[in-house]
């Protein structure tokens, strides 16, 4: 080559997601944090087309969450068309949401978060020093991946999820073929929980309101009703009304808050704090035996929640894997009806939720996505002022680094976007 | 899945020119027909495979990927990378949720070198337009039939 070239982002675009902390005389003067949130284009790209377009199309807003865009959307639609699908259909469900969470937190704890809590620039430089623990990773990220391309058919973006249930039951024997490395996989999530304990948390304690999904007789990751440890316990159907967005004007996304004007934390902290009981035995004992107090509110600490996490999955993995049994029709017959329907799921990263009206050709009309980013949104902003006073202190390039941890901590969605930040401070 | 040559397109449909790379394996999968159903070739489109992109390389000697790329040149450019080129993981550490291609390569020769190709080339199409939407930008749809002609060049040199 007779010029040299420069890629600087070889994958997507980059520079969707930036940070901005202005000081005045020594002081933080303004803080924004501006992230590109694709779902609002998605909104309006949805609109006019066929409902039972909207599970593939969302999928593709995200190449680490696309079945819970797909579980969302399903149940909304679902409710607008006035279904309920088998006790089959929602157990392949939750075994495809189970395969998600097992991919994208093993991405998150050993690939996004672990190397700031250790000290490592990357995954990469970890990788130099401790190769089995990176190995680890990628094999659990593979495993998830397998079970995902086994249930929709492939390993990114899965296509089999539909309103009414599946397209096809996925093979039998393609689910249990993967029972050893599901069973590998939970010894190695075993050892991720008390491997999490070991790793050293900045201390930053904040009061927050979280709020997550719950259900009485599963730890809620696929359906449930939206609780708040402020206390406020409402049917999802109910969500628009206790939990705002508005226009902020430095970001295109809109920021949550509460209906009595509170920032409050959607996500795997969320989740654990506020449903414990729920739990598997299992995954609790994991919890025990690390003597993980409750509620954690660190948002740092959010990887000892999904360590706890992984446990659960991979063994509810196990158990539905080994209970499947492909039999009758894998999706209801209907015809189209007009309606208005709204669905909730916890993506790994946080409460999903979506609403959609078809009209009587079912055809979408409108559709609201509410991604757990942006519900996140107005928190990050709180903690990064409350961690700015000391974070100025440091080197601009170790202040840059303790926001950046931060913001990585809560595992961001940067959806449909090159995944980088870029992080500004100026000095005046 | 044992290949001896795996071409793999990479992208995001959804994002306008990020979607080249897609694009142009579509396009020489319908111009080079014969070439496109070789049993010894796999092809792979994967929207946007992150880290998975590592498995997707298993068992193939040689890998050819087909991305969209920025490198400041006019959009529509085809570029034709060596590993050699792809080594130098611009991409950053500044990772929020996921992983870029070169990230990814650097990973792999990193940790896993016997289960990565030996030989990895990359055909780029310079994206101009990366806004939301499903269409590609007049000059990079323009460079389609040039880039896939690059993959088939880069093949034959392979199988040669």
């Amino acid at each position: 080559m007779n010029q040299n070239i420069e890629i600087p982002g070889l994958a997507r675009v980059e520079g969707e997601g930036a940070l901005y902390v202005r000081l005045k005389d020594g002081a933080v003067s303004e803080i924004e944090l501006n992230i590109y949130e694709p779902p609002r284009f998605f909104e309006g790209f949805l609109q006019g087309r066929y409902f039972q377009e909207v599970p593939d199309i969302t999928a593709r807003i995200c190449g680490i969450c696309p079945v819970a865009y797909q579980m969302s959307s399903v149940q909304a639609l679902e409710a607008a068309m006035g279904l309920s699908i088998s006790p089959q259909a929602r157990a392949l469900r939750r075994l495809l949401y189970c395969a998600e969470y097992i991919e994208s937190h093993a991405l998150h704890i050993y690939m996004l978060q672990a190397p700031d809590l250790v000290g490592h620039e990357s995954a990469i430089s970890l990788a130099g020093e401790a190769p089995e623990l990176v190995k680890k990773a990628l094999r659990l990220k593979k495993t998830g991946n397998e079970l995902l391309s086994a249930i929709g058919g492939r390993s990114v973006h899965p296509v089999n999820s539909c309103v009414g249930g599946f397209y096809r039951w996925p093979d039998r024997q393609s689910i249990y073929n993967l029972l050893p490395d599901l069973r590998w996989a939970l010894q190695a999530s075993l050892e991720t929980v008390e491997w999490a304990i070991t790793l050293d948390y900045p201390q930053f304690e904040q009061n927050y309101e979280f709020v997550a999904l719950t259900h009485p007789d599963e730890y809620a990751i696929y359906d449930g009703e939206v609780l708040s440890s402020s206390g406020t316990h409402i049917n999802h159907t109910a969500f628009e009304k206790h939990y705002l967005e508005t226009h902020v004007r430095h970001s295109n996304a809109l920021h949550s808050h509460s209906a009595a004007g509170t920032t409050y934390f959607v996500g795997p902290l969320a989740r654990l704090n506020l449903n414990f009981a729920q739990l598997r035995p299992i995954a609790q004992q994991a919890a025990q035996k690390i003597n993980l107090q409750l509620p954690l509110r660190n948002p740092y600490m959010g990887l000892l929640a999904r360590a706890v996490e992984l446990v659960e999955v991979c063994d509810l993995a196990i158990e539905l894997a080994e209970a499947y049994q492909p039999a009758g029709e894998s999706r209801i017959s209907f015809e189209p009806r007009a309606g208005e329907g709204c669905g909730v799921s916890e993506a790994p990263r946080g409460l999903l939720y979506h609403r959609y009206i078809v009209d009587e050709h079912g055809m979408v009309r409108f559709a609201r996505i509410t991604p757990p980013t942006a519900q996140n949104f107005a928190q990050m902003e709180a903690d990064l002022w409350a961690l700015a006073p000391s974070a100025i202190q440091l080197p601009q390039e170790e202040a840059s680094l303790a926001f950046e941890h931060l913001l990585r901590s809560y595992d961001p969605c940067i959806s449909c976007a090159t995944h980088f930040l870029k992080l500004k401070i100026e000095r005046s | 899945m044992t290949s001896d040559l795996v071409v793999i397109g990479i992208g995001q449909t959804l994002r306008g020119d990020d979607g080249a790379g897609l694009a142009a394996v579509k396009t020489w999968q319908q111009s080079y027909p014969d070439s496109a159903r070789r049993s010894n070739l796999r092809v792979e489109l994967a929207e946007l495979p992150g880290i998975g992109l590592l498995s997707l390389l298993e068992g193939a000697q040689t890998a050819i990927l087909v991305d969209a790329v920025r490198s400041g040149a006019l959009p529509g450019t085809v570029h034709l990378l060596s590993e050699a080129d792809l080594s130098n993981p611009l991409a950053g550490s500044a990772t929020a949720h996921g992983w870029g291609v070169a990230e990814t390569l650097a990973l792999g020769w990193q940790l896993t070198p016997r289960q990565m190709p030996g030989s990895i080339r990359l055909v780029g199409i310079e994206a101009g337009d990366l806004g939301m939407g499903e269409m590609l930008s007049p000059p990079v749809a323009a460079a389609l039939n040039l880039a896939a002609n690059q993959i088939e060049q880069a093949i034959c040199q392979v199988m040669a």
